[in-house]
């Protein structure tokens, strides 16, 4: 298995407005030095919660949020140091599918011309090889080729979604980050999107970094998962070991607060793990461990020093007192 | 019935479905009605009232109607005030509708830029807007005119130039809203150029109130045509109604029709564009398509 | 015994551009005492409105109840004046929606908000109330509650805000409580301790609460019987065992195959094809016929109806006939 994508410390921190003129600039760390890696044909779910971070990351990896510091490596190659027409270039191997299928395509474009646009702008084949290349990746992602004149409004938000996908795979790219690619998107159309990202997964051998606060979706797509709280990872873990023996807190929190159909109120379920409150603020971080405050296990040391990530087992996990 | 026919039912291109609201508009047809008729005299017009509007043909404050050859009366000159409405036409209405395209070029360059690029340069830019906002406008005009003699370019010129910071403010809100959205993203994602972006992919989207915006303009820049000229800062050598109020304006008293005809035609085409300009805003307005 | 909410043959209509269209058609739902509706479909399947129907909040026009009936307690609600409706809003039957913010008036504190709506079915005096409320907002597990009482909505974290949002519509103890899809907007931590709320509310209050959701793990969780609709019409209800175990409804087994599990690996998720019908679309025949891998010819000419074909109610040809 050859590595694909290796993220080393990859930091983001946002300028916040000042509160004056003269006042000191505060920053927001969304990203805290995360490590991840990513092996080609694999997909390397992200999980959590909103704020965690998790789009932010997968956003700077590929170069479209800015990033402070750490290093992206592509096949080797560090993206965070190519020059930004180095970078375009690149981007035909790292493509983006979105959340939002309303807001992800130009309204005022047609479809076919939305799908073409990244063979126009990489300057890929004769006009006609592009036409053909369209009309193939229509059907590839079950869409029709009568329907390739029509305006992005003229489609469902499931259909969209398709459209999303066709454009992201117009240049053969490697790896595809797909953000949220269904959580706005009615049940019965999630399984149709994610059984078309399985069966594209499979079939052109692609790489997937998942995002999504879903844990029965990235547990149906993806080969390894990362836990992320406050813009770090906390567990990091093939799928497998996550989901059967969880060793982060926050982790089997997430699972036990995760809706599914064995709990059942009929047969008196009630939660065994119950977590309060909310995440803190990514502004004022505390010392310790971000999760300590709402953590049934903390002790002093939590609220004093961040766990580093440690293996146990094939899992990583960051926190003083696992399993 | 398939899904796509089911979603295709009433869908059509953005700019179709548009002008499918806009048809429906009574007030906004009758704006275009109005504004072509207006149009059309100041374009033909003249093979039915060929002479020079300047030329003294008449004893002067002739009442309208009263001659059949001067129906609508002469001004404190002699002169012929049907030649003048309609040869002052085409001028008044060349001078709006080229000060509102300058307006809009200067407005949408730097609203684009300060939008789209954030930081320093927006910094820079909308401190330069409030620079020439703060400024009275009339004002400012006026003195650039003097400075550049009082030709239809150069009052053009000047029009353009004080009104345009409306414009870039208005650009910049469309383009701070539009560059959020995932499609921006989703074109940086497969390598488009910052140029590209902004006038292919935000541009476009952000047309809509900016169409609007062109077309109130043009009637505030009739209006101020009118302004410069009834002010005596209008260009003497060429006709236009403003430059009629202009002339007749201390006569008023004694004679209402020389000042009054140019006047009314100003503000029909101020209405008809102002009736345009709203049909418009609606048929741009999603929320209103389900009615 | 009659049940404490009983919707039968409910019937709205909504004035649209393609002409009048039929929003829900011949709806019946009942809710007893303590007992937990979950009413699950996806988004435009006629759920919420059926919850705003209840609570007399249908605009109309374009809207309009054009048959059946709304039984609180045996009254109509249907059938009241405004000003009868407005009584029984809040008192009697009250509502949590999906977006506390938007809710929330962001211009008064969360404990103002409280305690009006507490006068406005209660004698009692302000400084009664404003202690209910704190009363309120300690019970729903919000941490120093009279410093709390005293914040802007926007202060607030979402989780908060629907937090406040189900003291304010607990504050007179009403009967029936509305939830429309109340965690939608939430995280999967938050959703959970909301839920647990609703549950110990229930418990306490005794009220009967209707869960609208499109989420099968949330019915699981929460209900104790669940009506799937589809389009405008309940296609199936039962207790939830039966319909989560033994769905029969086609529609009711694709939205339960095709969530991703949780306890389970598998390879491919089940699909129902295509989309929603619109409802101006909408033929003579089932609604779900187009998109049914056991459709007929009679399924495109004859609506099914609601009856129970030998385990539990479900409206299908299908399943009528015995072929399913």
């Amino acid at each position: 298995m050859s590595l694909l994508l290796d993220v080393q410390d990859l930091t983001v921190r946002f300028a916040l407005p000042r509160a004056g003129l003269f006042a000191p600039r505060h920053y927001l760390e969304a990203v805290r030095q995360v490590s991840f890696q990513l092996e080609a044909g694999k997909a390397l779910g992200i999980v959590g919660e909103s704020g965690s971070g998790k789009t932010t990351t997968a956003m700077a990896a590929i170069r479209l949020t800015e990033s402070s510091s750490g290093k992206v490596l592509f096949e080797g190659q560090d993206l965070l140091t190519l020059t930004d027409e180095q970078m375009r270039q690149r981007r035909r191997d790292v493509q983006l599918i979105f959340q939002d299928p309303y807001s992800s395509l130009n309204p005022r474009a047609r479809v076919a011309d939305i799908v073409r646009e990244p063979m126009d702008l990489m300057d890929i084949g004769t006009m006609a090889e592009r036409q053909a290349r369209v009309v193939e990746l229509f059907k590839l992602v079950g869409l029709r080729p009568d329907q390739l004149n029509l305006f992005p409004h003229q489609f469902s938000g499931g259909q969209r979604q398709r459209i999303s996908i066709a454009r992201a795979l117009t240049t053969n790219p490697r790896l595809l980050v797909c953000d949220e690619p269904v959580s706005a998107l009615d049940v019965a159309i999630q399984a149709q999107i994610l059984n078309l990202l399985a069966r594209l997964k499979s079939e052109l051998g692609l790489s997937y970094l998942f995002i999504s606060h879903d844990l029965g979706v990235v547990r149906h797509v993806c080969d390894d998962v990362a836990v992320m709280y406050l813009g770090k990872i906390v567990e990091k873990a093939p799928k497998k070991a996550l989901f059967d023996a969880p060793q982060h807190p926050y982790t089997q929190a997430l699972l036990s607060a995760a809706p599914s159909l064995a709990r059942r109120k009929s047969r008196g379920y009630v939660r065994p793990l119950k977590i309060s409150g909310d995440p803190p603020s990514p502004i004022n971080p505390p010392k310790g461990c971000a999760f300590a405050d709402r953590c049934p296990k903390a002790q002093e040391v939590c609220r004093l020093t961040q766990p580093a990530l440690q293996a146990v087992g094939d899992t990583d996990v960051a926190c003083h007192f696992p399993g | 019935m398939s899904e796509q026919d089911i979603l295709n039912a009433g869908a059509e291109s953005p700019a179709l479905e548009a002008w499918r609201m806009f048809r429906r508009n009574i007030p906004a047809l009758f704006g275009v009605v109005m504004l072509t008729v207006i149009v059309a005299a100041t374009l033909y017009g003249t093979f039915f009232y060929s002479g020079d509007p300047f030329e003294i043909v008449w004893a002067p404050h002739e009442v309208p109607g009263a001659t059949p050859e001067f129906p609508l009366g002469t001004d404190y000159l002699g002169r012929n005030i049907v030649a003048g409405m309609l040869t002052g036409g085409g001028p008044t209405l060349a001078v709006g509708a080229a000060a509102a395209a300058i307006t809009m070029v200067i407005g949408i360059a730097l609203g684009a830029l300060a939008g789209y690029y954030g930081g320093w340069v927006d910094n820079l830019l909308m401190r330069i807007t409030e620079f020439f906002q703060v400024l009275p406008a009339l004002l400012f005009a006026m003195v650039l005119v003097t400075l550049l003699d009082p030709t239809l370019t150069t009052i053009a010129f000047a029009i353009g130039v004080v009104s345009w910071p409306q414009t870039a403010r208005l650009t910049r809100a469309e383009f701070l809203k539009i560059k959020e959205l995932e499609y921006v993203t989703a074109a940086r994602a497969i390598g488009a150029r910052n140029k590209r972006i902004i006038w292919r992919v935000i541009l476009p989207n952000a047309m809509p109130p900016l169409i609007v915006s062109a077309t109130l303009t043009i009637g505030v820049a009739i209006l101020f045509e009118a302004g410069l000229s009834f002010l005596g800062l209008g260009d003497p050598n060429t006709m236009s109604w403003g430059l009629m109020i202009g002339a007749n304006r201390d006569y008023i008293l004694d004679a209402w029709w020389p000042v009054t005809f140019p006047g009314v035609a100003i503000f029909c085409t101020v209405f008809a564009v102002s009736l345009i300009g709203d049909g418009l805003n609606d048929a741009f307005n999603p929320k209103l398509r389900e009615r | 015994m009659s049940a404490l909410l009983q919707i039968n043959d409910l019937r709205v209509t909504f004035r649209t551009r393609y002409g009048e269209v039929t929003a829900l058609d011949s709806v019946s739902l009942h809710v007893n005492a303590g007992e937990t509706l979950g009413v699950v479909g996806e988004s435009g399947c006629g759920k919420s409105i059926t919850a705003l129907s209840v609570m007399g909040l249908i605009p109309q026009p374009p809207g309009k109840i054009a048959g059946g009936e709304i039984l609180l307690n045996g009254e109509d609600l249907t059938k009241v004046s405004e000003a009868r409706m407005r009584g029984l809003r809040g008192s009697e039957v009250a509502m949590i929606f999906q977006e506390p913010m938007t809710s929330l008036n962001p211009v008064f504190t969360v404990g103002d908000q409280i305690a009006e709506a507490i006068m406005l079915h209660q004698k009692v005096s302000a400084d009664q109330a404003m202690k209910d409320a704190i009363a309120l907002l300690d019970r729903v597990g919000i941490p120093s509650p009279d410093r709390r009482a005293r914040d802007f909505p926007h202060q607030l974290s979402g989780g908060m805000r629907q937090r406040v949002m189900i003291a304010m519509a607990v504050s007179c103890r009403p009967k029936v409580l509305i939830a429309d899809e109340p965690t939608t907007a939430l995280d999967v931590t938050v959703q959970a301790q909301i839920f647990d709320l609703l549950n110990e509310i229930q418990r306490d209050f005794g009220a009967a609460i209707v869960l609208i959701t499109h989420d099968m793990g949330a019915i699981s969780e929460m209900a104790d019987r669940v009506a799937v609709m589809y389009a405008g019409r309940v296609i199936e209800d039962a207790s939830a065992d039966d319909v989560l175990d033994m769905p029969l409804h086609p529609y009711a087994r694709g939205l339960i195959n095709c969530i991703p599990n949780l306890g389970r690996d598998d390879d491919s998720l089940a699909e129902i094809p295509g989309v929603v019908p619109p409802l101006h679309l909408l033929g003579a025949g089932c609604a779900f016929a187009d998109r049914c891998a056991h459709k007929a010819p009679r399924c495109a000419v004859e609506k099914p109806l609601l009856i129970n074909h030998g385990h539990h109610p479900a409206a299908c040809h299908a399943v009528e006939e015995g072929r399913l």
